[in-house]
């Protein structure tokens, strides 16, 4: 059931076909938020693929052991976020013991992953799209991460580059970083289709 | 999948919340042991007197990183205007250091007195329901400097000391902390943070910088700039058509008093705890000074 093959295609379609902030418009927060520097960017990218990896398998197991089973898919999203919120904790002690720097520079946004989107997104894309094998909904779940690492920092490098450019006043800050963002999902567009 | 019916699911609801509380806890009791982050012990204890209303007023983003920078550079003591004097004296106090004794405290006082049968009013405004955008309508309200009465500083208030009594806002001061958030939130920048040197203290009412004429036949309460006030105390100065005063250098006296009661608009009144509450309906002063 589970070839290699299927397991490749899934993740090259989460990564760029499927891509959460492309073609979803899920995380668009700290898309925006952290994307100003690549470094910032990178560690976002990090903290996000931990915690929807962690929170991916983590609800996959509850929901096929224990919610389906005995009929309580009522308490999907109340035990999805309580996963999600426990792992963002995880990486907060983590990233404070670590990275001190990088977590004073994440300020808001590193709390905030509990309320991205993106993760109870594909945690529930996972159900809904009924993968029924753990090792496909773990690929799945990284690749989500490593997709959102991706367009983060894409977005960082555009904007470092961004600050050199000659931005017509009115354009300047927001404006740009909107219209950019746009351009870069159309052209992820592109691949609209390739993969499932 | 095994059925489960009424009670039955609320149980294993239950059942399994708590399960999955417990297990998450657990773990993450294990990683903040594990994981601990020696912090400085003075940050704690500064964390620990703080208000912890993370209000903005010391212009960190809350208690937490304002205790941390104030461990950092003492010289940021004092910017707690929620927590007053007390707090900057405990912080001092975490740091073993002496300060000395602050100003009065900041609290914010409307400049303007006019409610809604005040003021003149072209037409009606229909637009959106906020200072700002009204604001930006030249002809709102007859009078440019006037409250607007869509209450965008009382967004602002997290303390729930701000009041739009009949199109005119109202300070609560038992509940204001002096945080000064409302003062942003107004367009038209008629709210100041001033020194509360008494409680309660004159403040002029008013922010109309037009003449005395124009003054007069727009608003009921405004400003005249007929320099009245001027003449009786020197804390009083009239710049512009509009009188102002020296809040620093206030002292209740008889010139103060006499100026409050000669003022032919009566926009110098009293504000702050225990001011006389007939102040906040201006229609009634005039009553209740008859009375008096």
């Amino acid at each position: 059931m589970h070839t290699f093959e299927t397991l490749l295609l899934g993740f090259l379609g989460i990564v760029i076909v499927n891509n959460l902030v492309f073609t979803k418009f899920l995380g668009i927060c700290p898309y925006l938020g952290v994307s100003g520097r690549i470094d910032m960017a990178f560690g976002m990218g990090c903290a996000v693929t931990f915690v929807v990896t962690l929170a991916g398998t983590l609800t996959w197991l509850i929901d096929h052991l224990v919610l389906m089973p005995y009929g309580l898919d009522v308490l999907r999203y109340v035990c999805f976020i309580l996963v999600i919120a426990g792992a963002v904790q995880l990486v907060e002690m983590y990233v404070r013991k670590f990275f001190p720097v990088l977590y004073d520079s994440f300020g808001i946004f590193l709390p905030l992953i509990t309320t991205n989107c993106a993760i109870l997104g594909m945690c529930l894309f996972i159900n809904l799209w009924g993968i029924d094998n753990l090792p496909e909904a773990v690929v799945l779940s990284i690749g989500a991460g490593l997709g959102f690492t991706l367009a983060i920092c894409m977005m960082a490098g555009i904007r470092e580059n961004l600050e050199l450019a000659d931005v017509p006043p009115v354009l300047r800050g927001a404006p740009i970083t909107l219209i950019t963002a746009g351009l870069l999902t159309l052209a992820f567009m592109g691949f609209a289709g390739m993969i499932r | 999948m095994i059925a489960a019916t009424g009670m039955q699911v609320i149980g294993l609801s239950a059942l399994l919340l708590a399960g999955l509380g417990v297990v998450f806890a657990a773990v993450l009791l294990a990683a903040s042991i594990k994981l601990k982050v020696a912090t400085d012990p003075k940050v704690e204890q500064i964390h620990a007197v703080l208000p912890k209303v993370d209000c903005g007023a010391c212009g960190f983003a809350g208690c937490a990183s304002y205790a941390k920078a104030v461990a950092a550079d003492a010289s940021l003591i004092g910017r707690c205007s929620p927590g007053g004097a007390a707090t900057s004296a405990k912080i001092a106090a975490v740091l073993n250091l002496q300060i000395s004794e602050g100003s009065a405290p900041k609290r914010p006082i409307v400049h303007c007195r006019a409610v809604r049968e005040d003021k003149t009013f072209y037409a009606a405004y229909r637009g959106i329901e906020g200072c700002t955008s009204a604001n930006a309508q030249p002809n709102v309200q007859a009078c440019a400097f006037g409250c607007l009465g869509f209450g965008d500083c009382v967004q602002r208030c997290r303390f729930d000391a701000l009041h739009i009594v009949n199109g005119l806002a109202v300070v609560d001061y038992d509940k204001c902390t002096g945080c000064g958030a409302c003062v942003a939130g107004c367009p038209r920048g008629l709210i100041e943070m001033v020194p509360f040197t008494h409680e309660p203290m004159l403040t002029v009412a008013c922010s109309s910088r037009e003449n005395g004429k124009t003054t007069r036949s727009m608003c009921a309460v405004g400003c005249i700039g007929c320099g009245l006030c001027a003449r009786q105390s020197d804390l009083f100065a009239v710049k512009d058509n509009l009188a102002r005063m020296d809040y620093a250098r206030y002292q209740p006296s008889e010139a103060t008093e006499t100026a409050r009661q000669k003022c032919p608009t009566k926009v110098i009144v009293f504000r702050g705890k225990g001011a006389p509450a007939d102040e906040k309906v201006s229609k009634t002063p005039a009553a209740a000074g008859a009375a008096s």
